[in-house]
């Protein structure tokens, strides 16, 4: 018994000692990033398994939907990595981990693009699916931790501040030359760099844009009815007053081909706090406080200050207020990014106006409104702030337009992925002139036209069975906004999402009445002004000289 | 407390220590972590533990937003627990008192517990969603007036309180239903013998029996539902405004969208600190209530 | 009177339990136009129930394939479940049969520290069990999140059964010493096999907690230890496919659901009191 209470009295001591010591560990642990960890092996070369210029069929893969089995096939491209290309790359042996959102947006294309990248190499690729919600923190967490469990990561594009130093370089032979992203249009180029080095490699583009039902604005009935309400005549909005004037009018109406059943409201919009409404938002306010002539910044001006409580974006938000009491679908006010695009692709309002997914939706095969839909601009405004004389100045034309080129979805090969080759490989390959035609034809990918090939009518009336007019007032409004000056971006700078956050907050409190627009983003803007000393002001600035090339390009 | 002296230390440590040793082993890292992160300045451009000493704290202690989110906690918490009390014990004496396929209704009603709760909040989040989910779609049958189930105050707590209630009750019934089981038959036999009344025996002899088991089962209970995550993310995102936001949410987003990594560590290390508090009160309260008539 | 209530209280609580489910039930079979388009309740009359909900989950179709996280998750349930019954019976039985403490820091204070272990917002936890996983070489591990699981149940463990072994009487153990067992052979021999009830509920609880953990599995894990409800929440795109969501939920009750009927004939075997006699 003697020797058994030594041998517990050795135990609790070596066990307390371990626990000194793990203290001791903490204390002075450090978490921080880690050094770029190399390319890789990167392939053996084998002969072509694909023939040049052959057939590439994803009819024959899992999960794609019957209704796009007829246009799933095309022929392989000619550039880099084409399917031919690809299959003289051997890969056997070596694992490349993904990680993505879960499917249809993003993650579909990455398991059906990696098992052909399989089939074509031999490298097994991965993919490591978590909620969208999820995917900043789970990057970051392992980022800060100096480690990357992933060779390729998927991302949204307006988190490029806060990512930038963890992400690998993308070499210039893919965004130049016979590169597959050579023919991406310059402004998304830019959106995927970061002080002149491509940083996300370019998937996707995005942008906000209008969508509207023609059975009430090309309506005879709806026109007369709105003549006789309001003595305006109905046309395709111009401005936010138009639009809102349109929804409180046509709140509740019945509109020529309504699905039966279903109630009819002015405009389903994203007002969920937690749930991208801030990209909703700045549509919003967008036209009132981006004005041409202001060359200091949308966001910030020239000493930092910001400009979220200025009277353009009050005007935003009270308009924006006012939408939620008038004239939104019930219980439109808690409508997160998955809401919105539901609610509008079953009919259930005459305006919407943030990303494409709402657009597909109605434009479905089995869409109860396909056919009439339009795209256009979104609204501008008779009037615009600016922030340096203190004054709302005219806009030359009468109308201020100001396209906020929304973030959307991109990828990049972390610096701590150790096995860098094999994920240029991938991604190439991902994106190559086969595989980005067969994602846009299937609707729900996530991926919508970045490059100038993709601008063509024909593609998207004879692949996705379009309707004609449809798709020229879709196509027409995406060039308009490549084209165009005084566009607003996203806050590409550390910290994007402490400052959107604070921002949702101040919306979500006028929204809900708890405040009134000025005292919410009078609130808003102390604490955008913390969080600069939290982050550092001159790293912000520093950060926000890209967003203002952008702004005053 | 009383307990029984079994003079040998050997086995007294013995017992306790393996258990306690793996505990600390496994939760002492992350605890030092946390107060040594507190003090630091790590956030989104800036991974490390730098130090910046009481700066956090200071911050944390004006964050107005963050108490109002913790005086809404007490009264949530508060409101969920006495409810999940009184109907797990309801459902308990029901399942003791023997009912008619017994086993079948005891599962059932275990079911709620048992299913994951971020997704059972997508599944309520679907009953109530004000225009496509079944709530108003029943209330419109019923040639009903829908309800603002999310975007208004009052509905939206009660969407939480239900979908907390449906899921959690179970816990309770069946700590108190063990209880129940366990309890020695001569009391009642004695109160049987008195003529006392089913409600009479239920106050003289069930309740302060079941005293101890009920303390416990609350604290845990109130233990989990401070943590209240799920169902305010999914069903009204701390809306409207921030009229449900609890502190393990407002935690939750510095975190996660923010990556305030010490700030978020502050925080929920103050919240540490008033749970421990509270809970420490409410277990003395506990203890004195159950004394004078226990052993 | 009592006898209605009590019929009524089954009948109500019974249907407010089966309405969410049975809603989970319908919104799996539905296709995406009878979920988004307007409120639908009857299948056949109101809309044509598809399986695809279903088929999205199970590999069929392609979309996801829920059994290798089923097997991730039985696996983890099962082992930090074991080992936290084991580890937490021990201490259980000390903090109830002994005096243990320093100065002011007593018994209940000890069983108040497992206890307080919950009390830490998971979220928090997060990042520094990410460093010492990745220390340890055991991220997207099985041992990893066993580790991390047991953390989490032993205080449920330790501190439902201080409660039940406070129950049985002390003269069963002194019995047992008197007839020449030492404290371990009188816990294992004795008071164990007595406690099957409390030690079912001890057990039922962990497998649930453990069962359902979503943060640490959503954090600490990639690929090959990802959990079902990890699985799960990661079928929530930018759509929300209610109907495939309602089908996960139910595929991921069902095991559970077959667990609970086997430790409820633990629970319901008895009790301490006829032991006891």
């Amino acid at each position: 018994m003697e020797k058994k209470r030594v041998n517990v009295r050795l135990v609790s001591s070596v066990a307390t000692i371990a626990l000194v010591a793990s203290s001791v560990a903490t204390w002075s642990l450090t978490a921080a990033r880690a050094d770029d960890a190399g390319m890789g092996p990167g392939p053996k070369a084998k002969a072509a398994s694909f023939p040049a210029g052959g057939t590439v069929d994803y009819t024959k893969q899992p999960y794609t939907p019957d209704a796009y089995k007829g246009t799933a096939i095309t022929k392989d491209g000619n550039r880099d990595c084409s399917y031919h290309n690809t299959s003289m790359k051997d890969y056997s042996g070596q694992t490349l981990h993904v990680l993505a959102p879960p499917p249809p947006n993003m993650g579909e294309p990455m398991e059906q693009h990696g098992a052909e990248f399989t089939k074509l190499t031999g490298g097994k690729v991965v993919v490591d699916h978590v909620d969208v919600g999820s995917l900043y923190s789970k990057a970051q967490t392992a980022f800060q931790s100096g480690i990357s469990p992933w060779d390729v990561v998927v991302n949204f594009s307006t988190w490029i501040g806060d990512f930038q130093q963890d992400y690998y370089s993308i070499p210039t032979k893919y965004t130049t030359g016979n590169g597959e992203l050579a023919t991406m249009l310059p402004l998304y180029k830019q959106i995927y760099s970061w002080n002149g080095e491509t940083k996300l490699f370019g998937i996707d583009a995005d942008r906000h844009f209008l969508k509207y039902r023609t059975d009430v604005i090309n309506d005879p009935t709806a026109q007369a009815f709105y003549k006789q309400k309001t003595g305006q005549t109905l046309q395709v909005p111009q401005t936010w007053t138009q639009y809102n004037l349109m929804a409180k009018t046509f709140n509740g109406y019945a509109a020529a081909h309504q699905p039966a059943g279903v109630p009819f409201s002015g405009s389903v919009e994203i007002m969920k706090r937690d749930d991208l409404m801030w990209s909703a938002f700045i549509n919003r306010v967008a036209p009132y406080a981006k004005n041409p002539n202001v060359k200091t910044g949308f966001w910030f001006d020239a000493n930092m200050t910001p400009q979220v409580n200025n009277p353009g974006f009050v005007r935003g938000l009270t308009e924006f207020v006012d939408a939620a009491k008038n004239y939104i679908p019930q219980g439109g006010q808690n409508f997160g990014l998955s809401d919105e695009i539901s609610a509008y692709g079953a009919g259930k309002g005459l305006f919407s106006y943030t990303w494409d997914d709402a657009w597909s939706q109605s434009n479905q095969p089995d869409s109860p409104i396909k056919g009439y839909v339009l795209a256009a601009p979104n609204p501008g405004a008779e009037t615009v702030w600016n922030s340096n004389t203190k004054k709302w100045d005219t806009p030359a034309g009468g109308v201020n337009r100001a396209p906020y080129i929304a973030w959307g979805w991109s990828s990049a090969i972390p610096k701590y992925s150790k096995n860098k080759q094999m994920a240029l490989d991938f991604l190439c390959f991902f994106a190559n002139q086969a595989n980005h035609q067969i994602d846009l034809s299937i609707g729900r990918t996530g991926v919508n036209p970045s490059r100038s090939a993709d601008f063509t009518e024909a593609f998207w009336t004879k692949n996705l069975g379009w309707g004609k007019d449809a798709t020229d007032s879709w196509l027409a409004t995406l060039k308009t906004y490549s084209s165009a000056h005084n566009r607003v971006f996203d806050l590409r700078v550390p910290g994007n999402g402490q400052f959107m956050s604070a921002l949702a907050d101040g919306v979500a409190q006028a929204l809900a009445g708890q405040a009134t627009p000025q005292a919410a983003l009078d609130a808003v803007a102390a604490k955008w002004k913390d969080i600069e000393q939290q982050i550092g002001v001159d790293k912000i600035k520093a950060a926000y000289q890209n967003v203002l090339k952008l702004e005053n390009s | 407390m009383q307990t029984y002296k079994l003079t040998n230390t050997y086995y007294k440590r013995a017992f306790l220590l393996p258990g306690l040793i793996l505990l600390v082993a496994i939760i002492i890292f992350p605890l030092l972590f946390t107060i040594r992160v507190s003090l630091a300045g790590w956030n989104v451009s800036h991974a490390g533990l730098d130090f910046v000493g009481g700066h956090n704290w200071a911050r944390a202690f004006h964050d107005r937003l963050f108490w109002d989110s913790m005086n809404r906690l007490l009264i949530f918490s508060f409101f969920t627990t006495i409810l999940q009390y009184v109907l797990g014990f309801t459902m308990a004496m029901v399942a003791w008192r023997g009912i008619a396929s017994r086993r079948f209704f005891r599962v059932l009603w275990l079911i709620p517990m048992m299913t994951t709760p971020s997704v059972m909040a997508i599944v309520w989040r679907s009953i109530f969603r004000e225009d496509i989910g079944a709530a108003n779609g029943i209330f419109h049958g019923l040639g009903l007036h829908p309800i603002a189930w999310s975007t208004e105050i009052f509905p939206a707590t009660f969407t939480i309180i239900i979908a907390e209630v449906w899921q959690w009750t179970p816990f309770m019934f069946l700590i108190l239903l063990a209880g129940l089981l366990s309890l020695p038959k001569e009391p009642f036999l004695a109160a049987e013998i008195d003529g006392a009344s089913a409600w009479k025996t239920f106050w003289r002899v069930t309740f302060p029996m079941m005293a101890p088991i009920s303390a416990g089962a609350i604290v845990i209970r109130l233990i989990e539902a401070s943590k209240i995550f799920d169902s305010i993310f999914s069903l009204t995102s701390a809306g409207p405004g921030n009229a449900t936001e609890t502190p393990s949410y407002f935690v939750w987003k510095r975190y996660f969208t923010e990556f305030q990594i010490s700030y978020g560590a502050t925080l929920s290390l103050i919240y540490l600190i008033v749970a421990i508090i509270v809970l420490t009160i409410i277990g003395q309260i506990f203890a004195r209530l159950s004394k004078p008539k226990g052993d | 009177m009592a006898k209605t209530f009590r019929t009524l209280f089954i009948f109500v609580w019974s249907l407010f339990v089966l309405t969410p489910l049975s809603w989970a039930v319908v919104t799996s079979f539905k296709p995406p136009a009878a979920v988004n388009n307007g409120v639908t309740f009857i299948p056949w009359v109101q809309f044509k129930p598809t399986l695809s909900g279903w088929k999205d989950i199970l590999g069929i179709s392609g979309y996801a394939n829920l059994f290798p996280n089923l097997w991730n998750s039985v696996v983890i349930t099962t082992f930090s479940t074991i080992i936290s019954v084991i580890f937490g019976c021990f201490a259980a039985y000390g903090l109830s049969r002994f005096n243990y403490g320093w100065k002011f820091y007593k018994n209940p204070d000890i069983i108040f520290f497992f206890v307080s272990q919950r009390i830490m917002p998971p979220v928090v936890l997060s990042i520094p069990f990410f460093l010492f996983l990745k220390t340890l070489h055991l991220l997207d591990t099985h041992l990893g999140m066993i580790i991390i699981n047991i953390a989490g149940l032993m205080p449920i463990v330790v501190w439902l059964l201080v409660d039940f072994f406070n129950q049985i009487p002390r003269e069963i153990d002194e019995l047992a010493r008197l007839e020449g067992c030492n404290p371990f052979m009188a816990f294992l021999k004795v008071i164990l096999p007595i406690s099957r009830p409390g030690l079912s509920v001890a057990a039922t609880f962990a497998v649930i907690f453990a069962w359902n953990d979503l943060f640490f599995a959503l954090n600490l894990t990639f690929t090959n230890a990802k959990t079902l409800p990890a699985a799960v929440v990661a079928l929530n795109g930018t759509v929300t496919p209610f109907w495939t969501l309602s089908a996960s939920a139910l595929f991921t009750i069902i095991p559970l659901v077959g667990f609970a009927f086997v430790a409820e004939r633990f629970l319901s075997r008895g009790g301490f009191a006829g032991a006891s006699r």
